[in-house]
């Protein structure tokens, strides 16, 4: 099922939150990202409006520069919609101030990067606690939660070993663990697999589908077409501006 | 973010960039060394002097003096020739101020300038300069001793108390100890009445003294010059007065040429104008009492005033000042040489501060140099829900920590310093007297809080700039 409205392909779905419109569990309402380059304003985001169901998986596609990061990031919070509206989880996330956008990306969402970005002078364990040391859980919990999540990973055996030691394919799934941690609703990957060889790649995929399976819901964002082709839909940013297909493999 | 985990991971981040950290320290414990050194030095050294003083009786003394402004030397030879119109210390003014209410006791002090009649102290073919101080021997003066006892007040006549330099100079070698017992000899002048002599009924022929001769004129310059022998019973500590013999004050009065005939008749055909002789002594001789001994030349040379507090001390000096003489107190010399201490103190301390000034911008250098190369790192603690407060307190305990660890390790060595260094520092005191060297509690807390601070100070424009970072820009740093 999509609920879907952009701005320009197809104004008639266009949604006013709460009027007779499906509320997902994120929903983007005319929103507009403009960065200043030089002189010239440009629209990362150019009036996007969508909504996004709980336990979806959605790929999120399109050239470099198309602005499908900075659309991943708004709903993220780890940036802010120029104008419109985000909510997400029943957040508006314009109203956050920094302590509480800082919460809510802590609380609601969690972070797959392309290359991992493990402390390198830190465990797999620790790594998987920092969400959870910058949520106050105490240090007893947080070491089982961490362990939990390893687990999920297929990694409780490696909690000691740094990411040195480690191989891509684990590092990423010490980083999907990190994402899992605080048991968020949304999980963001930024081309999950991008440096991994294919191989890892899929079990990396794999692992991420299972977790969706499991009720999360997944964004990720991707050049890859094998990756986007296991996404329930698939949308497309070109110019700042959305479209959405939907998908099911 | 818990406390402990500021810390945790703040040490984390230290021990990654080991080398980095390490040489910031470094500099941070040479400023922190320097002040510690340099300021335990001063307060021991100050310490010390406060220590001598109060043991030594010092603390609670006024030196009376003649003339104003003289600088305190308890037992010193420091009255000068008697300027015309000064009052002298009669006995009697020295019985007005043991009056005086919070006086526990006076000494009376009579040197060289008493005019007595030594020309040299002499032991075998040694021959010394006669530095000679009679003081009333009673609880006001305290001398330290080296070796044997200090005078007392049943001595009268023939002992003495040398300083480590004399008993040295005398061949007494080391603490001066093999000098106790031994008897020296005070060698007067031709002509010498004192104590000791032999009074005639007939003089000698008079000696005519030529310009830069050693001789005394007179009737009495015939008379043969005497040894008097004086037994040493003590030694003072090596650093005290240190050119000075001490003897019981009676008998640095009786040493004087104060006896006189009174009358002589010379034999040769009347003429008694001197040059000729032997003469008849007629009527004996007269010794005129002591008080008049003293009223009738310059008086003591001065006092030392004890009094039972030192809160009476400034009091007390005022009243003496108004009878129209010197008083210079103790406390009034202690506090000179503590604010001498405190300069130096101040002056050494600044020079660490601005050691530690250098070492601030280290701290400064690496911590700018820690977020640029932990961008990224800054970003995705931003993404897992670090907020910018936690981002500036990471780095400002980053920084902290090698503040802390600076000052910690600087007093250490500091302290390690002093404590091997103490031999070298102690041959520049009096045998067995110290400054303690040891770092005080409250100068480990200042050093250590000071470099903590000034690691917080350097670490607050860094970490203020990692926690400004936009975290998306920060998570596409390269």
């Amino acid at each position: 099922m999509v609920h879907f409205a952009s701005s320009g392909d197809h104004p008639s779905f266009k949604c006013n939150a709460g009027v007779g419109c499906l509320m997902g569990v994120i929903e983007l309402n005319d929103v507009t990202k403009t960065y200043r380059l030089g002189e010239e304003n440009f629209n990362a985001l150019d009036h996007v409006s969508l909504t996004i169901d709980s336990g979806e998986f959605v790929a999120i596609t399109g050239p470099s520069g198309s602005g499908k990061s900075t659309l991943a990031n708004v709903i993220s919070g780890l940036d802010r919609a120029t104008s419109g509206r985000v909510i997400v989880n029943d957040q508006e996330l314009s109203s956050l101030d920094d302590h509480e956008m800082s919460l809510f990306r802590n609380q609601t969402i969690g972070f797959v990067f392309q290359s991992f970005n493990l402390k390198s002078d830190s465990t797999a364990l620790e790594n998987v606690m920092l969400p959870l040391i910058f949520s106050k859980m105490n240090p007893h919990d947080r070491k089982i939660r961490a362990l939990e999540c390893l687990n999920q990973v297929d990694l409780g055996n490696r909690a000691d070993h740094r990411p040195s030691q480690l191989s891509g394919g684990q590092r990423q799934r010490v980083a999907i663990a990190r994402a899992l941690a605080t048991k968020p609703m949304l999980l963001v990957a930024d081309e999950p697999t991008g440096n991994l060889d294919s191989e890892r790649g899929k079990e990396v995929l794999r692992l991420i589908q299972d977790l969706n399976k499991n009720g999360i819901t997944l964004l990720v964002i991707t050049h890859d077409e094998s990756v986007a082709s296991r996404a329930n839909r698939i949308i497309e940013v070109r110019d700042g501006r959305v479209s959405s297909k939907a998908h099911h493999s | 973010m818990r406390w402990r985990d500021y810390l945790t991971l703040s040490l984390r981040s230290l021990r990654r960039s080991r080398t980095r950290s390490l040489l910031t320290i470094a500099a941070i414990v040479i400023g922190a060394t320097g002040i510690t050194i340099m300021l335990t030095f001063v307060t021991s050294v100050k310490s010390y002097v406060v220590n001598q003083f109060v043991q030594s009786g010092e603390a609670r003394q006024i030196q009376v003096s003649q003339s104003q402004n003289l600088s305190f030397n308890p037992l010193g030879n420091n009255g000068g020739p008697t300027a015309p119109g000064t009052k002298i210390i009669t006995p009697n003014i020295e019985l007005q101020i043991a009056a005086f209410p919070h006086v526990t006791g006076v000494s009376a002090e009579i040197g060289q300038n008493g005019g007595n009649g030594i020309e040299y102290l002499v032991l075998g073919s040694t021959k010394l300069q006669p530095n000679i101080v009679g003081y009333q021997a009673n609880h006001v003066l305290k001398i330290p001793l080296q070796a044997g006892r200090g005078l007392t007040s049943t001595d009268s006549s023939g002992v003495v108390v040398l300083t480590a330099d004399y008993a040295n100079a005398l061949g007494f070698s080391g603490s001066g100890a093999s000098a106790i017992g031994k008897t020296i000899y005070f060698h007067t002048y031709p002509g010498y009445t004192g104590v000791g002599a032999v009074l005639p009924s007939t003089l000698p022929p008079q000696v005519q003294c030529s310009q830069g001769q050693n001789c005394r004129g007179g009737p009495t310059s015939g008379l043969p010059s005497l040894n008097l022998p004086a037994r040493v019973v003590g030694v003072v500590a090596k650093g005290y007065n240190s050119q000075t013999v001490y003897v019981p004050l009676a008998w640095a009065i009786g040493i004087s040429n104060q006896s006189q005939p009174n009358n002589v008749i010379y034999q040769s055909s009347g003429n008694n104008q001197g040059g000729s002789g032997p003469g008849q002594v007629l009527g004996g001789w007269k010794t005129p009492p002591l008080s008049t001994f003293l009223i009738n030349s310059n008086g003591y040379q001065s006092l030392t005033v004890k009094v039972d507090n030192s809160a009476y001390l400034s009091s007390t000096a005022s009243r003496i000042r108004k009878l129209g003489f010197g008083a210079v107190t103790g406390q009034s010399q202690l506090t000179q040489q503590t604010n001498a201490a405190n300069i130096i103190g101040l002056v050494l301390g600044a020079l660490g501060l601005i050691a530690l000034a250098i070492a601030a911008l280290g701290v400064m250098n690496t911590m700018i140099m820690s977020v640029l190369e932990r961008t990224r790192e800054i970003g995705v603690m931003r993404a897992l829900g670090a907020r910018r407060s936690t981002i500036r307190r990471l780095f400002t305990f980053e920084a902290l920590v090698l503040g802390f660890l600076g000052g910690f390790f600087g007093v250490a060595i500091g302290s390690v310093i002093l404590l091997l260094g103490k031999p070298l520092i102690a041959k520049q005191f009096p045998n067995g007297t110290t400054p303690s060297l040891t770092v005080p509690l409250w100068l480990v807390a200042v050093v250590i809080a000071l470099t903590t601070f000034i690691g917080f100070l350097s670490g607050l424009l860094p970490s203020r700039r990692a926690a400004r970072l936009d975290p998306i820009e920060a998570l596409r740093y390269e």
